[in-house]
């Protein structure tokens, strides 16, 4: 018998899972990703690398400057570009924008309407109208942010290789610390209630992240030293996905925020580490639906290094100078944390500056095989204990805990 | 006080931005909520509960059995479809990637094979008659505000009719086409963006597609080639949003 279950709510893109029971036993779950193949690496082959970045932001609305940056790390790299300090900064600056926009969509209106039983947040306002505020105010700072980095709220073209379209003025570079350090009071009120849950799902068995804090040349894990891609991730194909499934050395892993925080606490700011340190034995246990709290956590990281990095700037002044590109023969990879993790962008490029070779992978498809696995614990511990719509709202729930974006999983190739 | 108009949400395949865009309204989407009641838009809701709908929003293109079936379902059930973004109204950038769909699972995936029963992607405007097209990758989220207001007040939107170039004036931003020499594509893109890319200071990349009427896409080719851009540069450029062959 196989139990179908509709597609997800409250995520970003269209999925679903069937559970496979034999004898009134789970004995497998598929999850499905349903949504439409994209092609995004055959879009950018043959393409002049400038323009490139901005379709690749295309894959992602929620993630899209995290997409852009790849995609200017990875073509720099192949070009052997560095670019100088400010430049490094305002991207940072930029992807925390999308750190807070991400997470605070993910936990106020996706998730906390589970905490509190509602089917959204719209609903939930009635009730708990203040904290679904908080949520928008802390999201409304974040996009302001990305909009300042990357040109626009969704799809900007303003991040480009070797610098910027436009740098952000003084009192832009103002305007953020003196948001980032009043919001801040908000951050902490949202991990008192993400803490508060009781774990479901799986626990991971290997986590992976960037070996910078929200981008890297390498990535690490859970084992020793730092490793390309290629070395210890494998992909393949499934009949019933459009996205590709991802191993590190044969099994399931997890990326995201919780690893971010379980392999880099070292690299948060004080009041974040601290916060950190209060949930440290909770979080080590690995179960993944404290991804939640540890997005939590981030918020509150987010909004301190966004206020030291204003600061840092308008102590420096702005220079918005450009650092010169030039065209070569080159092959590079952009590692970058997403918001829900880990995202490769991989390039060769020839002579004439176009794409020869693209190789796009996602923190949805690298987490694939981790949800299933949290799916198929979760399924076998339910199945039979509680009535159908309980074991598929909870399901969801296991699903929603990764924060998976559905959209940006379905185009993974290798050439 | 008048009932509520019953809205959905439908997200076919796409990147998930004009779904999106709709909760980045923040306040004003508390202001439409006044006129509307929300009853289908996965993204947002659990709750699945319309059975006919006043107005639905159609974002994505169809790449997917599954999505021409949800179109049909939303033509069908659904007294004003707007096909929202340049997915619905173009196709967009997916569906400029060319090859038969067969040829590009192989590529992808390794697989002869079409379990899953893709499609080559396609705008919703091909498949199914809209009541109103609001383009832009993503579309201006004030737009689909004043769209909707105008609908709840038994008003005919207004469709824009003028180049990116008006809004680029409007702004007082400078040339980037004349001025820089960047490729610009703002004399024949169909406006509403308020310049969003002249802004930074960059060209305009066509996300709204071409404006119909009165532009003159030759002469816009022939200012490119004179900056030196060649032939496959400036037509890829023009087919990127709106599979458009001037």
């Amino acid at each position: 018998m196989i139990i179908e279950l509709r597609e997800f709510t409250r995520v970003e893109g269209n999925g679903k899972a069937e559970i496979v029971v034999e004898n009134g036993e789970v004995k497998d779950v598929r999850l499905k990703i349903v949504e439409g193949p994209r092609f995004f690496e055959l879009l950018t082959l043959g393409r002049h690398y400038y323009d490139v970045p901005d379709l690749e932001a295309r894959i992602c609305a929620i993630c899209y400057l995290s997409h852009s940056v790849a995609s200017v790390l990875g073509i720099e790299k192949a070009f052997g570009v560095e670019v100088s300090e400010e430049i490094q900064l305002l991207r940072e600056l930029g992807l925390i924008g999308e750190l807070l926009e991400s997470h605070a969509l993910h936990l106020y209106l996706l998730v906390a309407p589970d905490v509190f039983g509602y089917p959204d947040a719209i609903r939930m306002a009635t009730k708990h109208g203040e904290l679904v505020k908080e949520g928008l105010a802390l999201k409304a700072f974040g996009n302001s942010i990305r909009e300042l980095i990357g040109g626009r709220e969704i799809h900007g073209i303003n991040v480009k290789p070797g610098g910027f379209g436009r740098y952000p003025t003084v009192e832009e570079l103002e305007n953020i610390e003196r948001e980032s350090g009043a919001l801040l009071r908000l951050a902490r009120r949202a991990v008192r209630l993400f803490a508060s849950l009781e774990p479901y799902g799986e626990k991971a068995g290997h986590f992976v992240a960037t070996d910078g804090y929200l981008w890297g040349d390498k990535l690490i894990s859970d084992e020793d030293g730092s490793f390309h891609y290629t070395e210890r991730i494998e992909e393949r194909s499934l009949v019933y996905s459009f996205a590709k499934q991802s191993r590190y050395k044969g099994e399931p892993f997890f990326v995201g925020a919780l690893p971010r925080l379980l392999l880099k606490a070292e690299m948060l700011t004080p009041t974040a580490k601290r916060l950190f340190e209060e949930h440290r034995e909770k979080l080590a246990t690995g179960y993944v639906s404290y991804n939640n709290l540890a997005q939590a956590i981030e918020l509150v990281y987010a909004l301190e290094r966004a206020g030291e990095i204003a600061k840092k700037l308008l102590d420096k002044g702005i220079k918005g100078e450009n650092v010169p590109v030039e065209v070569k023969e080159g092959e590079g990879i952009g590692y970058v944390e997403a918001p829900r993790g880990v995202l490769i962008h991989h390039y060769r490029i020839d002579s004439g500056g176009k794409i020869a070779y693209s190789n796009i992978i996602t923190p949805t498809a690298l987490n694939h095989a981790m949800m299933e696995a949290s799916l198929f614990k979760e399924a076998r511990k339910l199945y039979g204990e509680t009535d159908e719509t309980v074991l598929v709202q909870r399901l969801e729930e296991t699903v929603r805990a990764f924060d998976p974006c559905i959209s940006c999983s379905v185009h993974i190739v290798k050439l | 006080m008048m009932d509520k108009l019953k809205l959905a949400v439908f997200e076919l395949t796409d990147c998930g931005g004009c779904a999106l865009n709709i909760l980045f309204l923040y306040e004003k989407l508390f202001d439409l909520l006044e006129f509307y009641e929300i009853t289908e838009f996965h993204m947002a809701t659990s709750l699945s509960e319309g059975s006919h709908y006043d107005v639905a929003l159609v974002t994505g293109t169809v790449s997917s059995q599954r999505d021409l079936a949800l179109l049909k379902e939303a033509r069908n059930h659904s007294d004003y479809l707007i096909a929202l973004g340049t997915c619905a109204t173009h196709g967009s950038v997916q569906a400029s990637v060319e090859g038969s769909i067969r040829e590009k699972l192989k590529r992808v995936y390794g697989d002869e094979g079409n379990p899953m029963r893709a499609l080559d992607s396609k705008p919703v405007v091909e498949y199914v008659a809209v009541d109103f097209a609001l383009p832009g990758c993503p579309y201006d989220k004030n737009e689909v505000y004043q769209v909707l207001m105008d609908i709840a007040k038994g008003i005919e939107p207004v469709k824009k009719d003028y180049p990116v170039c008006v809004e680029c004036k409007l702004n007082e931003y400078e040339c980037v086409l004349v001025k820089k020499g960047l490729p610009c594509l703002g004399p024949i893109t169909y406006g509403g963006c308020n310049a969003a890319c002249i802004r930074s200071g960059l060209g305009c990349i066509g996300c709204r597609g071409p404006l119909p009427g009165e532009v003159n896409p030759a002469s816009e080719y022939e200012i490119l080639k004179d900056l030196g851009y060649d032939d496959d540069y400036i037509l890829r450029k023009f087919k990127t949003f709106a599979r458009w062959e001037p």
